[in-house]
């Protein structure tokens, strides 16, 4: 099995990372990358929990091979922000209650950035056709719906 | 509106990391030098292990060793010790783990572990309740009489029976000669799974000294550690477990889960590290599931309305091995048969093993379960009785301080306000109102309504403990033992240290990362009982706290100790908040201006075990199993699609007895315990073929609802009667918040379509099916508007 | 196997990526059926982790420029790429207008994220029975272009489908183009789903359905497909034929039902009864013509 390089923009740094050709863009964003935030529930689609920004585009990062994800640019929550600078989306969720056990919940929040930055005014249908991508045995949804849509009021009221 | 400054308030949860991808999960563990575990599961459902041949695995670049289960004779479980460590002589169920490979890598093992071949010898299998109860069914576990087992269990050796629970009030044929109406039904629920989204992991590691060191997946640390240092043999002083988050729990990482492999592995490997992950698949074979029921009841009235009458048989189906599910056994035998008074009760309970997983806990400990059936029993009651289903519930709801319960003790005065729940719930749902209807003709609405109530299923010696300690910036570290699954009582139990000191949230700081060496006791992470028992000794900690707090500013002021007010994070004479020391100033004590120091650091302890709970009577039942019982109820509006025969729940109320310490928190749990409770009701179900196979151990086919699926409109309200030793009054709600949910869905189809569903989940191939049976012409009508 | 063994990572094998068809080509001629297609891999890896695919070399088209392009030319239809994404399908406003049925069941198909990723190819090449794009492509009388380095042939869509998971693709071939033909002019289209869940579901039954001049008998064309009623996607032919009828519309729809219960074998799988199926296959079919053809709303 031959090994690959291959260069990723992981949240704004460049980082190239050999890679066997069975290795999964998730397997390197936490092992090799330390990005423990992408989680495994499935490997198979369905969960959503390993869900990243793959060029501005949200994808399910157990099935795409590292080496197809050559050259890309990967956004993952640790990408977007902290707590002492965190972004609109992280402080919707913290004041909504948009979590509980935390397992599903950076692909929520990468959704959710997702919508503010591609669909800011999604009606709430809209926001649940795309939420349905993703998988949460905790919240129930409500309160996720309601994050997004916080930070959607937050964001025109900016403006 | 809350009459606090914290308690009562939507503050932010404690664990804000989650958001920014700094939590760390027991799934993010990795640890130097770490090897990884492959379990390899069995393809025979029941059958003799006649050879194992490994040579080829050993033999893969990488493989460290493999073993099998005759290297492991320990016997692991909480209640009655009937599992293997890998199977040993005989598989139990299709995808036994048979053998664990342990290798430099995971995909080392997961190549090696594909060259394992098994030589069995089948044995007959029996997959259903009622077959294993059968005198000639085969056995699974013939050396029942020699397990350990707790002495509220009663295994029956010889027979699949792994415990017999009995409740005896009154006279029910007294009773049931008194009756004016009967119902007399089955309901049946299939096995189904927790379905966190975080599989189980555990890490495991033996230190030089021989200390073990666990980094597992689980709710309750220190039932880890007991279960493992028992089953092991290992001193509990020698055993470390490491509680990080934890991905989702919901009565499936009760108790001790696999952390004993990990741990075994390792001690067989000079200590190295051992890490094994399940995947999806693995963890729906190699975990425990929910139990399977069938409930038989015979429930009678008389024609004023009053329940008078119950006599149950019901059966749990334990899978191969009965872990939490005979206690599961318990619970739904002493709740039965809801928030209602009734003189006579009769039942028999049974936990029984079949050739399927193992089956636990999960969230409502079975109350979920039962209500599904005993909250159609009262609906078919009261449409004998020609009375309103609110109306007759109303009647026979539990009245504190004059009530006598199922256990035949009464009610406590302060125990909550079950009729109050019902009606309030009854109102937020329009009950009265007439209902919409649909545009298209083959769509029909229909409202329904359960009651529930119930309480932790626990040792009258359930204990907890708290200590809080003041650091010298004035912030607060919080140690208390109770996990953090997603519930959130660590960030309630913030909120009260919060409010007793005065001091902001965000001082009280509870580790994301807790251990047993190091934080104090509880027992477990289960039953909806986190916030009021380790609440308890969280306030005496407080107190404790306090009372050092008053005794150094009393030396400072040179006053009496309750002269002694503590405010808004700082110390004062009572009256003059204008002179005041703050808790930063006396946090490691106090030093006079000549140097002289008195107290040292200030560290507050508090303990708390339950009070007025006692043993069961093993042949009546009778006895206190509960020291706090919330009582609540839920109602739905649903829309029948005779198209295409989906349910879909349009509206839902409830309403729960108890005040909240964080309403956000708490409509958390109401919204997830709905959407999940709407799924045990409408689409999940584990599905066995013929030899036992599991057919859908996947997310794609294990059907949980998602975004789209949620109600239009959910009310909540939490009417703030609260109990008066729990803390601020209140009672838990983790679990309470899915009682309700598959009853009044069930309920709503029949009061939309009069097609009754006794069995779970009503699926649209399953409702299609009792349609045609029950009222074929609903089909006839829709089959003419569409075809002519 | 007497084990059960399920992966967590994935088995070996050596990845390809082509810059061009031509290059592609030649990989495949050179495995044959040791070597697998990788487009947007959604399917792809899940069965290769569980091991129902075992590929020793995977080929990934992503970076074929021949393959990536969406195109539509007026008056002779749609040209897909093998490495189009449903995604970019969905954007499509011609496809939206134009071809609604396959932009009715792309929408319906899997999920967003996943969406992103998937390609319509990829979906067709699977051959599951569940595909939810087969059926539309069915009803449209798509063509498969199907290239090796022996040349390049056009397969319609409704002779593609062998069996479950079987394709009569040869082990040198690959999908290169899906050419989709202007539908009858004013046509409507429509694909119903129908799922466990109300939202991301693999279908329990699909049906495609096209019509067009609903009111003129001689001029009207009507025609359903299926998805999860047998081994592979079925088109129902004789549809086509009944709606050419002058009779009340009703018995129309009558007439077509029993045609599609008489092509269809629904099974009992753990996603529905044959029972279950069935009934949706009557019911189903009747609302979808009852609404193709404008009887009701």
């Amino acid at each position: 099995m031959k090994k690959i390089s291959i260069t990723l923009t992981v949240n704004g740094q460049k980082k190239t990372v050999e890679v066997t050709p069975n290795e999964r863009l998730i397997d390197v964003l936490r092992y090799r990358l330390d990005l423990r935030s992408v989680k495994a529930g499935c490997l198979k689609g369905e969960c959503g929990s390993c869900l990243v920004l793959m060029n501005g585009k949200p994808v399910k990062s157990c099935l795409i091979l590292a080496a197809e994800a050559d050259g890309s640019e990967i956004t993952t929550v640790e990408g977007l922000g902290s707590l002492n600078k965190p972004a609109l989306i992280q402080k919707a969720f913290i004041e909504a209650f948009g979590y509980q056990c935390g397992f599903c919940t950076s692909g929520f929040i990468l959704l959710g950035h997702w919508i503010l930055e591609n669909m800011p005014d999604a009606s709430e249908e809209e926001i649940k056709e795309i939420l349905n991508g993703i998988l949460c045995r905790c919240t129930g949804y409500k309160q996720i719906i309601e994050a997004i849509k916080l930070a959607q009021k937050w964001k025109r009221e900016r403006k | 509106m809350s009459p606090y400054k914290y308690v009562g308030k939507p503050i932010p949860r404690a664990d804000v990391d989650k958001v920014f991808g700094d939590a760390i999960f027991s799934f993010d563990v990795t640890l130097p030098g770490m090897l990884y575990a492959k379990l390899v599961g069995a393809t025979q459902a029941h059958a003799k292990i006649k050879h194992i041949d490994y040579s080829k695995a050993l033999q893969v670049p990488g493989v460290v060793a493999v073993f099998t289960g005759a290297e492991f004779p320990q016997k692991i479980g909480i209640y009655a010790a009937d599992r293997d460590v890998l199977a040993r002589e005989k598989v139990l169920y299709y995808g036994h783990p048979i053998a664990a490979v342990v290798a430099e890598s995971l995909e080392a093992a997961e190549n090696a572990a594909e060259l394992i071949e098994v030589e069995y010898e089948p044995l007959p299998a029996v997959f259903d309740v009622k077959d294993a109860l059968k005198p000639d069914a085969p056995i699974l576990h013939e050396r029942l009489a020699e397990y350990k087992h707790a002495s509220f269990i009663y295994p029956e050796p010889g027979t699949n029976i792994a415990t017999r629970v009995k409740l005896r009030k009154g006279d029910v044929e007294e009773g049931f000669a008194k009756a004016d109406v009967i119902v007399e039904d089955t309901y049946r629920e299939p096995l189904v799974s927790q379905a966190y989204l975080e599989n189980w992991v555990g890490v495991a590691r033996v230190k030089s000294d021989g200390t073990v060191e666990i980094w597992s997946s689980h709710q309750s640390p220190f039932a880890v550690r007991e279960l493992l240092a028992a089953s092991l043999g290992l001193p509990i002083g020698k055993v470390i477990v490491y509680h990080l988050y934890t991905g989702g729990g919901f009565g499936g990482k009760a108790g001790i889960l696999l952390e004993h492999i990990p741990v075994l592995l390792s001690m067989k490997l000079g200590g190295r590290p051992v890490r094994l992950e399940l995947n999806r698949e693995e963890n729906f074979h190699y975990m425990a599931q929910r139990a399977g029921y069938i409930f038989e009841m015979k429930t009678a009235a008389t024609k004023d309305g009053k329940l008078i009458a119950h006599q149950g048989r019901y059966l749990l189906d334990a899978g191969a091995y009965a872990d939490y599910t005979v206690n599961v056994a318990r619970s739904v035998t002493f709740m039965a048969f809801g928030p209602y008074e009734i003189p006579n009760i009769h039942i028999d309970t049974c936990a029984v093993y079949t050739n399927k997983v193992p089956t636990t806990a999960f969230r409502g400990f079975g109350l979920m379960e039962l209500f599904f059936a005993s909250e159609q029993q009262i609906d078919q009651l009261a449409e004998k009785l020609g009375m309103d289903p609110v109306e007759f519930r109303l009647k026979n709801a539990l009245i504190p301080g004059k009530s006598i319960t199922p256990t035949q003790r009464r009610l406590r005065e302060d125990a909550g306000a079950p009729a109050d729940t019902i009606r309030r719930t009854a109102e937020l749902i329009g009950w009265d109102k007439p209902l919409e209807k649909p545009k298209e003709p083959w769509k029909r609405r229909g409202r329904g309504i359960a009651a529930f109530w119930k309480g932790p299923v626990q040792p009258s010696s359930a204990a907890a403990s708290a200590v809080v300690k003041l650091n010298e910036d004035g912030s607060v570290d919080l140690l208390v033992g109770t996990g953090e699954m997603g519930q959130g009582t660590v960030s309630a139990l913030r909120q009260i240290v919060a409010e007793e000191l005065g001091i902001e949230p965000e001082k009280v700081r509870v580790s994301p990362i807790r251990s047993t060496n190091l934080v104090p006791y509880t027992w477990q992470t289960v039953g909806s009982r986190g916030l009021y028992s380790d609440g308890q000794a969280l306030m005496r900690a407080l107190e404790d706290l306090k009372s050092q707090i008053r005794k150094v500013a009393a030396q400072i002021f040179k006053v009496f100790e309750d002269e002694i007010e503590i405010k808004d994070g700082k110390a004062y004479v009572k009256g003059k908040p204008w002179d005041s020391v703050t808790l930063a100033e006396i946090a490691l004590g106090y030093m006079f201006p000549d140097g002289e120091t008195i107290h040292g650091p200030l560290i507050g302890r508090g303990s708390h075990v339950p009070v007025q709970t006692t043993f069961l009577d093993p042949e009546t039942g009778a006895g206190e199993p509960k020291p706090f019982i919330t009582f609540g109820a839920g109602a739905v509006e649903v829309e029948v699609d005779l198209l295409n025969m989906q349910v879909k729940v349009i509206r839902a109320a409830t309403v729960y007895d108890t005040p909240v310490i964080n309403p956000g928190l708490a409509y958390g749990q109401v919204y997830g315990g709905l959407v999940m409770g709407m799924g045990l009701a409408l689409t999940e179900q584990l599905v066995f073929d013929d030899h036992g196979r599991l057919l859908n151990p996947n997310l794609t086919d294990y059907k949980v609802f998602r975004a789209g699926d949620i109600p239009k409109e959910i009310k909540a309200e939490f009417l703030g009667v609260g109990q008066r030793n729990a803390p601020y009054g209140a009672k838990g709600i983790g679990e309470l918040t899915m009682l309700a949910w598959p009853a009044a869905i069930i309920n709503a189809i029949y009061d939309a379509i009069g097609v009754r569903v006794k069995e779970t989940p009503a699926t649209p191939d399953k409702l299609l099916k009792e349609i045609r049976e029950q009222k074929p012409e609903l089909l006839e009508e829709v089959r003419k508007q569409l075809l002519g | 196997m007497s084990v059960l063994v399920f992966r967590t990572t994935l088995p070996r094998f050596e990845y390809l990526r082509p810059k061009s068809l031509g290059e592609a080509l030649e990989l495949k001629a050179k495995y044959g059926g040791d070597a697998m297609i990788l487009a947007g891999g959604t399917d792809l890896l899940v069965d290769i982790r569980m091991r129902a695919k075992k590929p020793k070399y995977v080929i990934d088209i992503k970076g074929v420029k021949e393959l990536s392009e969406l195109k539509y030319v007026e008056g002779r239809g749609l040209e897909i790429g093998s490495a189009v994404t449903l995604s970019e399908i969905e954007r499509s406003k011609v496809v939206k207008e134009k071809f609604h049925v396959l932009w009715d069941a792309v929408r319906q198909l899997a999920d967003f994220p996943l969406r992103t990723r998937a390609t319509l190819a990829g979906n067709i090449a699977n051959a599951s029975p569940a595909s939810d794009s087969a059926p539309a492509l069915l009803v449209l009388g798509a063509e498969v272009e199907l290239s090796s380095t022996r040349g390049t042939r056009k397969l319609p869509i409704k002779k593609f489908f062998k069996w479950v998971k079987q394709t009569y693709m040869e082990p040198d071939e690959m999908i290169t183009r899906i050419f989709v033909p202007e539908p009858p002019r004013d046509s409507k289209g429509m694909y119903l789903k129908f799922t466990r869940i109300s939202v991301e579901d693999l279908s329990v039954v699909g049906i495609a359905g096209l019509a067009a001049n609903p009111k003129e008998p001689e001029k009207r064309i009507v025609r359903l497909a299926y998805a999860s009623v047998a081994p592979t996607p079925v088109l129902v032919e004789e549809v086509e034929e009944i709606f050419k009828h002058d009779k009340p519309v009703k018995e129309l729809i009558r007439e077509a039902v029993e045609a599609v219960k008489k092509k269809t074998s629904p099974i009992t799988d753990v996603r529905g009864t044959a029972e279950y199926r069935r009934h949706l296959i009557e019911f189903g079919t009747a609302y979808l013509l009852n609404r193709l053809l404008e009887v009701i709303e």
